[in-house]
């Protein structure tokens, strides 16, 4: 842990950039149960039956160290850092960054930066806040190799630069606008500037972006996305359990994408999973989840309940891939990965996201699925509201609804077995064999 | 739907290219090994190629077996022809219809070698400003309404006999595909008279710009070809075709990145299931790309043919719209 920071730890402390003992001795105390948190989770994963050692690279990633120092180191380029996936991955991968999408699902990261923030916050962007405090990214090089691309997603993500501000830690920025509108000319036109923005900014430090290193990420990117669709397929068909699944995703961005290419396509499938009728296949839609906080997906395997497919950004979703582009020059590539990342997401924070129920009806059939758990972080606001349309659409196609909304506590861990466990028995059946 | 599935493997961007070649040979080198296919072939297996293996139709409806003048003026049998001849036409189009356009068309596969060699050299691809665009659908319906209505006028004696084949005069693929078979005399200017000479004035300015539009653009003569007008025009009798579930479709616009036409529709379509606009080629470069399970599919009247699948975009490895 990096304790030589340039950090304010709340508002009495007025001497910025000394911190005080207790400022030390709060991120010291923050810092361990971190650490314990993380590694309660991986050894439980550990423990459980279908672990193979080919999942240690996986474990090793999510529950190693991931300052863009660490990410600096393992993948030998300059860190990128993001907080969503609107920002061209591939476009940043040819300037020569390794893009890394910074999320944490640390409990212990969200009470460290619990002064002076709102009290019904996104939990995530708490978490990355605290992380942020806690390896201080205010010192050293970082800030001005590793810069943030920021594309003005949520409002909390619009407003994580000023949040982290008020705690004096300054990071070098580059905002993107992100037009909602997503399926006009205007926001596409809009967008596209903003990614020609991203491709200036990025060769401020040197490098050149040409169509040869474009084509090389992209192909690269599709790579991965094989390799991920591969893994889906296998959830699919109950050949690697959920858990798995999305600890694998969600280290995609910990290390070089051809090193977890590598990996992700080394993992055999397990055996033939039990079948049946009265099985509770379901969909997972909503919120990101982020390891260790992988609470609601051990509830649901717990309570009997399949995931089958996702459309988390931290699962299928975890890069757009599939970039169909016809026109390989420079500008077509660019223009392509722009309309991809843009009129191609599915994040509520779109205003015209009318299609991203498709993606579930689709799943629907080619998964066999008959139910949609719906998880929503508190203090997610997109994805609150956006539940309530899909709800009404999912039903209608005769869909088990059930809306999941938590946090990183682990205080309604209880309450939410037995809300699941009632939604289970919804499809009637034996309970699976776990 | 098992039968499809182990398909998957093969490309079909891989047998769209070698049905083109097959479809260039046969169209421009058939007669040259004694194959003809007759004279009314719904592509341009263009009669100004010496040693061709068909007759586009286009040519035919114009001249000698047109409904136009000339098939009245031989009576009875003549007008019988004709009608025996857009009959064999119209079979073949509900068959196959735009596959004549995206698999077979020998001009076609011009415009593709053209466009693969602006991708080879890392050139941009132009847009047509949408405006401009709209417009310029109309072009092929006029054409095809100057095929019609001119012959029979040049027939009558009201037009110079020279506006006999008002279409072909200006047709850059009289110009261009002759050159495949050794034959450059349709580039030069003829001097018999004002009308010959003011259509092989025409005829280079046209092969010109086309050259340079079909370089920067894919399938730029497509977007005037009177036979995208007339095989749309068949549209309600044609069997093959492309539809589209919109309520599998996730909108990540990569059928209209990968159409060589820039058709939208497909894209923008949230209600219907008929996607077969008048510019579509059946390439199926977009049931290719798409990477929903269902939203796209090529159909044979009832019988799915190809349909998109995530599997298969996986598989492409990248290749898309080749």
């Amino acid at each position: 842990m990096n304790l030589n920071l340039n950090l304010k730890m709340n508002l009495e402390d007025k001497e910025i950039g000394i911190p005080t003992e207790r400022t030390l001795k709060i991120l010291k105390k923050a810092s361990e149960r971190a650490k314990a948190e993380v590694e309660k989770n991986l050894k439980s994963l550990a423990e459980r039956e279908d672990y193979s050692p080919q999942f240690d690279y996986f474990m090793k990633l999510c529950g190693g160290e991931q300052t863009p120092e660490a990410i600096e180191r393992r993948t030998g380029r300059s860190a990128a850092r993001l907080l969503c996936i609107q920002a061209p991955i591939e476009l940043i991968h040819a300037a020569g960054f390794h893009p890394y999408k910074i999320a944490s699902g640390s409990q212990a990261m969200t009470s460290l930066a619990a002064h002076g923030l709102p009290a019904l916050m996104c939990p995530m962007i708490r978490a990355v806040i605290g992380a942020v405090l806690e390896s201080g990214p205010g010192s050293g090089t970082s800030p001005v190799t590793s810069p943030w691309i920021l594309p003005t997603t949520c409002d909390w993500v619009a407003k994580f630069p000023e949040m982290l501000r008020s705690f004096g830690v300054e990071n070098r920025i580059h905002w993107m606008e992100l037009p909602h509108l997503k399926d006009g000319d205007a926001g596409q036109a809009r967008w596209l500037e903003e990614v020609f923005g991203l491709k200036k900014f990025l060769e401020t430090s040197g490098a050149k972006i040409g169509r040869k290193s474009l084509a090389d990420s992209v192909r690269i990117y599709d790579d991965a996305w094989r390799a991920l669709n591969r893994l889906a397929k296998m959830r699919r068909e109950e050949r690697i359990a959920n858990v798995w699944f999305m600890l694998i995703a969600g280290s995609f961005f910990l290390d070089s994408p051809e090193r977890w290419t590598e990996a992700a396509l080394s993992i055999a499938p397990s055996s033939a999973p039990p079948s049946g009728p009265g099985r509770a296949r379901v969909f997972l839609a909503g919120s990101p989840i982020f390891f260790p906080n992988f609470k609601l997906l051990h509830l649901l395997e717990d309570t009997g309940i399949t995931v089958a497919a996702d459309d988390l950004c931290s699962g299928e979703r975890v890069f757009p891939g599939a970039v169909a582009c016809k026109d390989t020059s420079e500008f077509g590539i660019i223009s392509a990965l722009a309309q991809r990342y843009h009129q191609g997401c599915l994040c509520p924070t779109f205003i015209d996201n009318d299609r991203r129920v498709n993606g579930i009806l689709c799943e629907k059939r080619t998964a066999g699925l008959r139910g949609v758990v719906f998880h929503v972080l508190k203090g997610c606001h997109p994805y609150d509201l956006e539940s309530l349309g899909i709800e009404r659409i999912l039903k209608e196609r005769g869909l088990r609804f059930l809306r999941i909304e938590t946090d990183y506590a682990s205080e309604d861990s209880q309450n939410l077995r037995t809300r699941l466990e009632a939604y289970r028995r919804t499809f009637g059946g034996e309970r699976d064999e776990l | 739907m098992r039968g499809i599935r182990a398909m998957r493997a093969i490309k079909v961007w891989k047998i769209r290219s070698l049905v083109q070649h097959a479809g260039f040979i046969v169209m421009m080198y058939g007669g040259r090994f004694g194959v003809h296919l007759g004279s009314a072939i719904p592509c341009f297996a263009c009669p100004f190629v010496p040693g061709c293996g068909g007759y586009c139709y286009l040519m035919g409806l114009q001249g000698y077996i047109g409904f136009g003048m000339s098939a009245v003026a031989a009576g009875g049998v003549g007008l019988l022809a004709a009608l025996g001849w857009f009959a064999l036409f119209a079979m073949l189009v509900a068959l196959l219809g735009k596959l004549w356009c995206g698999w077979v068309c020998p001009f076609g596969l011009i415009q593709d070698w053209l466009s693969a060699l602006r991708r080879a050299f890392g050139v941009r691809e132009r847009t047509i400003p949408r405006n401009t665009a709209r417009r310029l659908t109309r072009v092929k319906y006029l054409l095809l309404s100057g095929i019609v209505v001119i012959p029979p006028l040049a027939t009558a004696g009201i037009l110079h006999e020279d506006f006999y084949l008002p279409f072909c005069n200006i047709c850059p693929g009289k110009s261009i595909l002759p050159l495949f078979a050794g034959e450059a005399r349709y580039l030069a200017l003829n001097l018999d008279n004002r009308v010959t000479l003011g259509f092989s004035i025409a005829l280079l300015a046209i092969t010109g710009v086309m050259l340079v539009g079909m370089f920067f653009r894919d399938r730029f003569f497509c977007v005037f070809c009177p036979f995208l007008a007339l095989i749309h025009l068949l549209k309600p009798i044609t069997l093959l075709g492309l539809t589209k579930e919109p309520e599998s479709c996730i909108g990540c616009g990569n059928c209209r990145r990968v159409c060589p036409m820039a058709i939208e529709a497909v894209y923008k379509e949230r209600v219907s299931r008929d996607v077969q606009g008048d510019a579509c080629l059946d390439c199926a470069s977009c049931v290719e790309a798409c990477p929903s399970d269902f939203a796209l599919s090529i159909n044979f009247s009832k019988l799915r043919l190809f349909r998109s699948s995530r599997d298969y975009v996986a598989e492409l490895k990248g290749k898309f719209g080749r």
